[in-house]
């Protein structure tokens, strides 16, 4: 299954832990500034669309979104020796 | 599509009591009524319903009437859309969109033609109207949208519209803007200011707060009116009231959630536990609660709850039906969802079940697929097929097929068939094939009757027992649609006729069988079965009740007539088809503007060229939404074809080129193309080198093969070729040309064209008096006359001037009754209208009955230009010297030959001098 992302979506204010069902599948995050953030994987382009119009429609303002690149294996900045 | 549903969303929201004035939002409103569009844009809780419910309580005091329509994501499909609008409107202004819904039941209306005739109605009525549409961002669909862009573009001025949504749609907003037409209230119009806050949480809810409390939860909330309604519910009877808001001020959590959350903890069990389970309801109901919960009581605890403010939406007036607000329902289902995860699924199974037992089966079904039992849900698709096929909701029986998992499908023939005329007529043709196939396999497992619900030994699934027994012919059905549109003919017929062999009487299926029929058979050149076929059509869709479709047929039905040479039977079924559909009362039905065309053109036939023209007039009064989609090519042949009458031929060309860009073949057999009636009027003109390159480019010769389909292009081409100047054509060409006729004849006879008959006829009459052969010409006439004369053709003589004129006189001066069937009064007749088409009178100076010694005397031009052949100048020179160019010397000596009854240059100069007629232009 291709996946879109991983996607990092930040909300302004806190969301309980009771919503992880409602974004199943994705992580939640309460940080310490005041915002949230959800982060994971989503099948497409529609699935994340539909993901923003959940947030749209609980009235959490978005602050932003960002898409992250997977991890990369470490590589070495300075010359072997 | 009656019954309560419809009712709650067309329902305009009763006004709440407790609410704070806002006049400077409902005076921006007022103003925004008088343009184009209102947008209330804003998130879920911002109070927009609850601010357009207040406004339009005032509206009849300002002389407006409102209409109103609650969407849901189901309205995505236009079927559904539109029928609701117009439902909507029809509510605030009685009588407006008759004419449209009836429109929407007829087959792929393009909805532009639709929306046109309701504004049409719209424009004619004098009630001023504002439409509200709420909860307008669940529309996505993009055909939807553009419709409503170009409804935006052509209000008319006594209709306003507002919409409400949580995002701003996707509609041209900036040039509404641009032109001052669209007036905008936004969230941070929205919001509470300090001041109305104080007036809600003071004096509408009855608490008593400091205007620091005020600020601390003006402050958290931002004006944010739900939350407002949430924190003054959680404050009301509240010992601790400081204590709260300190709290809820201190917290950074989703405020909905937090203020929520408080709000239920409050609330007895019994309470808390139906607000839960019912949150998964889009619409609440007494009895629907109670087979939700599993518990009695609902009614009055969704009484209770209304009473209680606990943001209950009523959706009637009867308090009968309610709705959670949106963002009160969310947070109910994220509970519920993290409580009880296992019970949702049931609840849903529930009440689809309630759904199904009261006769809503889409939201039945909606419910069941939420609950993911995609077996019951496959059998209450599989049931609601046959009503969603008759209203047309394909797309929404397209969303759900697709919401199945294809294992679930794949066993039940009734929903594969299903899908492949989803697929089919969205003109998706792709995979419509390997389905039909896959549905057959199954059919093949049970030969005769099958097993009933049950699953079958082979594994298969039916529910739906008729729509089973009806599966071979649908299939056979789609099958003829794929051959046609692939152009299989011979296909098409094969699987129209099996169609028709298994679908029972009184079916749409029929209907659509022996329309595909008649339009394989009609292309196949067979046209009295093409006739038949058509007819069984048009009088299954009347059975049907489609009357909206039957002018397609009527177009094919009096085409087929008009090539047989039956105009009277033509012109009948026009009226008929006219008069059928006024019969539906209310407004014109599209396709009347195609019949108009086609009365005109049997008008012009029989050389009533103002009443033709009148006709054509009508039709485009109509306008193009009334007209099918080959009317504006149609309407302008048939307008070239009247210039040309009058002379005009330059305006002919015109008109054609214009068809040409705007022909579409909508299926029909293109038997008369474009190119060939251009080609006609340049033989006219006599620019025959355009015509012979016409006659190149569609590898067009004597020697071809003759078909129907072919036939009029093979007439324009012994046009062509008749109408080559002697000393031009090739050795023989005439021969060849009249050979050509011969067979053109004996084909169209064998096929009952009698309309092409005639036409071959006078054209073989003409050449024979090319050749010089005068009885043979005659000969010809008489039989085209014997034809042409009931049915009142008049302009396939008249078309041909001045030679033709000559054969008629000769034709009126033939004793009666020595020569059967010409009556000399038509002959007059014709005549009459012949000579009405030359625009060369002839030279008339007093000179006996045989004037010139002529049958038909020379003009003054033709007079000069004989001179001038006398010589022994070529045709240029001719030309450069009468100033005129060398086509119109060509016509000009076209005629001096048949006129002298010569065809060469020579012959026409010793026949001069024996007449003495050279001498007499001498005395110019």
């Amino acid at each position: 299954m291709r996946t879109n992302g991983p996607y990092e979506i930040r909300l302004k204010g806190h969301l309980d832990s009771r919503w992880a069902g409602w974004f199943d599948g994705l992580t939640i995050t309460n940080e310490n500034d005041g915002t949230t953030l959800i982060q994971g994987s989503v099948v497409d382009q529609a699935a994340l669309y539909g993901l923003l119009q959940k947030i749209r429609d609980m009235g959490l303002p978005l602050v932003s979104i960002t898409q992250v690149e997977p991890d990369q294996p470490d590589v070495p900045t300075t010359d072997p020796r | 599509m009656a019954g309560p549903l419809l009712e709650t969303k067309l329902h305009v929201p009763r006004g709440r009591r407790g609410l704070v004035a806002r006049p400077r939002l409902s005076e921006r409103l007022s103003r925004g009524a008088e343009s184009t569009l209102t947008l209330v844009s804003a998130p879920a809780g911002f109070g927009k319903t609850t601010l357009l419910t207040e406004w339009l309580a005032g509206a009849p005091a300002e002389g407006r009437s409102a209409a109103w329509l609650s969407l849901d994501r189901r309205d995505n499909d236009p079927a559904l859309f539109w029928s609701y609008l117009v439902a909507a409107l029809q509510a605030a202004s009685a009588g407006v969109g008759a004419g449209a819904l009836l429109l929407l039941q007829s087959s792929q209306t393009p909805i532009e033609a639709v929306l046109a005739t309701l504004l049409n109605d719209l424009s004619a009525s004098s009630d001023d109207v504002v439409l509200v549409l709420d909860d307008y961002h669940v529309i996505d669909a993009r055909d939807v949208q553009d419709g409503m862009a170009f409804l935006l573009e052509h209000l008319p001025p006594q209709m306003h519209l507002v919409i409400a949504s949580r995002a701003d749609p996707t509609l041209p907003l900036s040039r509404l803007r641009g032109r001052g037409e669209l007036v905008e209230i936004r969230a941070a119009d929205l919001r509470f200011t300090p001041d109305e806050a104080a007036a809600y949480l003071n004096e509408v809810m009855g608490l008593v707060l400091t205007a620091q409390d005020v600020a601390a939860l003006e402050g958290r909330t931002e004006g944010w009116i739900a939350a407002l309604q949430l924190a003054a519910l959680s404050m009301q009877g509240r010992a601790d009231i400081a204590g709260f808001i300190a709290g809820f001020a201190g917290d950074d959590r989703y405020i909905i959630d937090y203020l929520v959350e408080e709000v239920l903890q409050r609330q007895p069990d019994n309470v808390r536990s139906f607000l839960l389970k019912t949150s998964i309801l889009s619409r609440l109901s007494g009895p629907l609660c109670d087979a939700v919960t599993g518990q009695d009581g609902g009614k009055p605890m969704l009484e209770a709850l209304d009473r209680g403010n606990l943001f209950l939406i009523q959706l009637d007036d009867r308090r009968q039906w309610y709705r959670y607000q949106h963002l009160f329902g969310d947070v109910l289902r994220a509970h519920l969802l993290d409580e009880q995860p296992d019970l949702v699924h049931e609840l849903h199974l529930r009440a689809s079940n309630w759904y199904e037992r009261n006769g809503e089966r889409s939201e039945a079904i909606r419910h069941t697929l939420a609950a993911e039992d995609f077996e019951r849900a496959a059998d209450l698709v599989e049931l609601a097929i046959p009503a969603m096929r008759r209203s047309r909701q394909e797309a929404t029986v397209r969303g759900w097929l697709e919401a199945l998992p294809g294992e679930v499908v794949q066993v039940r023939p009734v929903l594969i068939v299903g899908y492949a005329g989803a697929l089919l007529l969205g003109g998706e043709l792709e995979g419509v094939e390997a389905r039909l196939e896959d549905a057959e396999r199954w059919l093949d497992t049970t030969t005769g009757n099958h097993v009933g619900p049950e699953a079958s030994s082979a594994g298969m699934v039916v529910v739906d027992d008729e729509e089973f027994r009806a599966l071979p012919g649908t299939i056979a059905l789609y099958r003829a649609a794929l051959a046609l549109a692939g152009g299989d003919v011979p296909g098409t017929v094969r699987h129209a006729q099996r169609a028709l062999e298994l679908s029972p009487e009184g079916d749409l299926r029929r209907a659509s069988a022996s329309g595909l029929l008649g339009l394989a058979y009609w292309t196949s050149g067979d046209l009295e079965e093409g006739h038949r076929a058509y007819a069984d059509c048009m009088a299954g869709l009347r059975r049907v009740g489609h009357v909206a479709d039957t002018f397609g047929c009527a177009i094919a039905l009096a085409d087929i007539r008009r090539r047989q040479g039956r105009l009277g039977d033509a012109m009948h079924t026009y009226e008929q088809a006219l008069q059928l559909a006024s019969e539906q009362g209310g407004s014109v039905l599209r396709g009347t503007a195609d019949m108009y065309v086609g009365i005109s053109e049997i008008h012009r036939e029989r050389n009533d060229l103002p009443t033709a023209t009148q006709y054509l007039l009508r039709s485009q009064e109509l306008g193009e939404h009334l007209g099918l989609p080959q009317n504006p090519y149609r309407w302008r042949v048939a307008m070239a074809r009247i210039r040309e009458a009058e002379g005009d031929l330059g305006a002919a060309l015109d008109l054609l080129n214009e068809a040409e860009r705007l022909y579409v073949s909508d299926f029909f057999p293109n038997v008369r193309p474009v190119p060939a009636w251009r080609a006609r009027v340049w033989v006219e003109q006599g620019a025959l080198g355009e015509a012979l390159g016409w006659a190149r480019e569609r590898g067009l010769s004597v020697d071809d093969d003759l078909s129907y389909l072919r036939e009029f292009e093979h007439i324009t081409l012994v046009r062509v070729l008749l109408a080559q100047p002697r000393a031009e054509r090739v050795e023989g060409s005439i021969d060849e040309a009249t050979q050509l006729l011969d067979r053109l004849l004996q084909a169209a006879e064998e096929g009952g064209r009698t309309g092409s008959v005639i036409e071959i006829l006078v054209l073989q009459a003409l050449a024979h008096q090319t050749q010089g052969d005068l009885p043979a010409a005659l000969g010809s006439l008489e039989r085209a006359l014997t034809l042409a004369e009931p049915e009142g053709y008049v302009r396939v003589f008249a078309d041909e001037g001045a030679p033709m004129a000559i054969l008629l006189r000769a034709a009126a001066r033939v004793a009666p009754g020595e020569q059967k069937g010409i009556a000399r009064d038509d002959v007059r007749r014709l005549l009459a209208a012949v000579d009405k088409t030359e625009d060369s009178p002839p030279v008339s100076q007093g000179l006996p009955e045989d004037r010139q010694g002529l049958v038909e005397p020379l003009s003054k031009r033709e007079l000069e230009v004989l001179r001038l052949l006398g010589t022994d100048l070529d045709g240029p020179d001719i030309a450069r010297e009468l100033v005129v160019s060398l086509n119109t010397v060509r016509t000009h000596t076209k005629n001096i030959y048949a006129k002298l009854g010569v065809n060469n240059r020579r012959a026409a100069v010793r026949r001069a001098e024996q007449l003495d007629l050279l001498s007499r232009t001498r005395d110019r």
